[in-house]
């Protein structure tokens, strides 16, 4: 039976986040978190295979006890297990730190021949967590997967589109894998009422640093990553342009026509 | 850690055996002032074969060392190849950062050899900065979606690990250096240490609807479009010649596909005209649009997208946009 792992995080809305124009910093307060949407995609992919080929999906997370909510979207969507790796020691972590983590939990739960991930966050949009959990798990990597066409269990391996700029690659890649999914094939899946019902009342088990053991300290959380945030500012905005004002939307419209013939 | 240990700056040369990538000789352009402040000297890494008349291209560019790598696993790219010659150089020569274009296997591998070094990575830094206090590489980018800036250091490990994004630096060469020192490497990954086989590649049919690095004119929708207007913004493209585009949060919305997103992380443009609906001007967008007239209609007037433009409309989008139409068809009648 194939092991599915998919990793997912909860992510703040920052289509809706503003900037404080006095302080310069981000007002987070009061910005809903969700499901980062391209991890959405992930899971599709993960459940398509899992409802082809048989097996079983387990999310995994690692973030604040409220990243709980995207954990029971996923299962409401059809995933079997939610896992969520949660402990202030995971805290600020970097892709290094979080990938070192997210593999060190997943070896308590088993071997996973399939690992799925979203392109990149909506957040930290570094895209690179793919790359450095294939390292560690010491799998195959086909980063910007966009359609999984065999999966031959006997022989350990699978078929598999790869989207490049100027095309598409087909690959034959040994098994285990880790996938950065393109969402064009995996369309997100919306949750019906019943799935809705059993997600709500679900187990989410929750993994911290006890519960790993041999874990190493020095490479979790703020410790264990290299990269750093010494400073944040605001974008320096250029002047404004020119701001039509005819009276009405007909007459700027008209305005605006002219300039462009010009 | 001790940072006089680690010397010199590489850029990753990205090629298809027959040219060099854009985006390595933007960077290499880049990088070199970098040296010229920190003291380094610039490196191109060059795996694979490669026309000498091409490897001059390098040269122009104002590098000090080429590193040609030659052995198997180079005739088509695969993670574990890259990343092996990546380990195994960097542990070699102790190099201070190594830059790699941020082309979708430049994303692939720069992440991969950066954890198996165990240093840091970051991606799409829009500025580059050398201190001369803490001999740090500042990595400036956007970030929360553009809202902000983040400054990104590797304080404590070497080499820093970048990722940039093709168009980001200008390709303005240097010039030769006089002594450009040749240093060959022979590093090869076997085909069975390879868990990727390529069994075929097929070029993208070409979609003029779907090529917008090129549109003279273009249409682009942000957040603020309805799902149920979106036909109404395909009529105006039309009426103006134009092609239809969009930002990021209306391509997570699946309302469009992937390549038609403009902005750092999807395509950069250079029209003639640019006029956007809905945009709020998050940096990621604003620095994928170099247009020659920037039009924005936005109901907010404190967008930062009216910072940009050259002419703005605050106003209701669909109002404007059904208006063009209007006012287009009549013009046309």
């Amino acid at each position: 039976m194939l092991n599915i792992l998919c990793c997912v995080k909860q992510v703040p809305d920052v289509n809706q986040m503003r900037m404080d124009p006095e302080t310069g910093s981000l007002i987070r307060a009061g910005v809903p978190s969700m499901l980062n949407p391209q991890d959405s995609n992930a899971l599709s992919a993960a459940l398509k295979i899992k409802e082809t080929y048989g097996g079983q999906v387990t999310v995994i997370s690692m973030g604040p006890p409220a990243a709980e909510a995207v954990l029971r979207e996923c299962l409401a969507v059809g995933a079997d297990k939610a896992v969520l790796i949660s402990d202030k020691a995971f805290g600020n972590a970097d892709t290094l730190a979080t990938s070192y983590t997210i593999r060190s939990a997943a070896e308590t739960l088993g071997h996973f021949d399939l690992i799925f991930c979203g392109k990149e966050t909506l957040d930290g949009a570094t895209g690179q967590m793919g790359a450095q959990l294939a390292q560690r798990f010491d799998a195959a990597f086909v980063s910007s997967a966009l359609l999984i066409k065999e999966l031959d269990q006997d022989k350990g391996s699978l078929i598999v589109d790869r989207e490049l700029e100027d095309g598409v690659e087909t690959l034959e890649v040994r098994m285990p894998v880790v996938f950065t999914m393109e969402k064009t094939n995996y369309p997100t899946r919306i949750p019906n009422l019943k799935g809705k019902l059993a997600a709500k009342k679900a187990q989410i088990s929750l993994i911290s640093s006890m519960d790993i053991p041999e874990l190493d300290r020095t490479r979790i959380g703020d410790p264990g990553s290299p990269t750093k945030v010494p400073r944040m500012f605001p974008p320096v905005l250029p002047e404004p342009g020119v701001i039509l004002n005819e009276g009405s939307t007909q007459a700027n419209v008209a305005k605006l026509l002219q300039i462009i013939a010009e | 850690m001790n940072k006089d240990a680690y010397k010199d700056m590489w850029v990753h040369v990205e090629h298809d055996g027959k040219t060099i990538h854009p985006v390595s000789l933007e960077l290499c352009c880049q990088v070199r002032k970098l040296c010229d402040q920190s003291g380094d000297g610039l490196v191109a890494v060059v795996p694979g074969e490669l026309e000498q008349e091409q490897l001059d291209k390098l040269s122009d560019c104002g590098i000090d060392k080429l590193i040609l790598v030659s052995g198997q696993g180079y005739d088509r790219y695969s993670t574990q190849a890259y990343s092996n010659l990546y380990v195994e150089l960097c542990e070699k020569y102790r190099p201070s950062a190594v830059f790699v274009g941020a082309s979708v296997n430049g994303r692939d591998f720069a992440p991969h050899f950066a954890a198996r070094l165990e240093t840091g990575c970051t991606s799409d830094a829009t500025e580059l900065i050398y201190n001369p206090q803490t001999r740090d590489i500042e990595f400036v980018e956007p970030a929360a979606g553009g809202k902000i800036m983040a400054v990104i250091t590797i304080p404590e490990l070497r080499p820093q690990v970048g990722t940039i994004r093709p168009g980001t630096f200008k390709y303005a060469p240097a010039g030769k250096r006089e002594h450009i020192q040749i240093i060959r490497e022979k590093i090869s990954t076997l085909p069975e240490d390879i868990p990727t086989k390529l069994l075929a590649y097929k070029a993208n049919e070409a979609d003029p609807e779907l090529d917008i690095s090129t549109a003279q004119r273009v249409v682009c929708v942000g957040d603020g479009l309805k799902d149920e207007s979106l036909p109404m913004y395909r009529e105006l493209a039309a009426l103006l010649g134009a092609k239809l585009a969009a930002t990021r949060p209306v391509v997570d919305r699946e309302l469009l596909p992937y390549r038609l997103q403009v902005g750092q992380s999807g395509v950069m443009i250079k029209p003639k005209l640019y006029i956007c609906f809905g945009v709020s001007g998050a940096v990621n967008h604003v620095t994928g649009v170099d247009a020659e007239l920037f039009i924005a209609v936005n109901r907010d007037e404190n967008a930062a997208i009216f910072n940009y433009c050259d002419y703005g409309i605050v106003g209701d989008m669909d109002e404007v946009c059904q208006e063009m139409i209007q006012a287009l068809k009549n013009a046309q009648a």
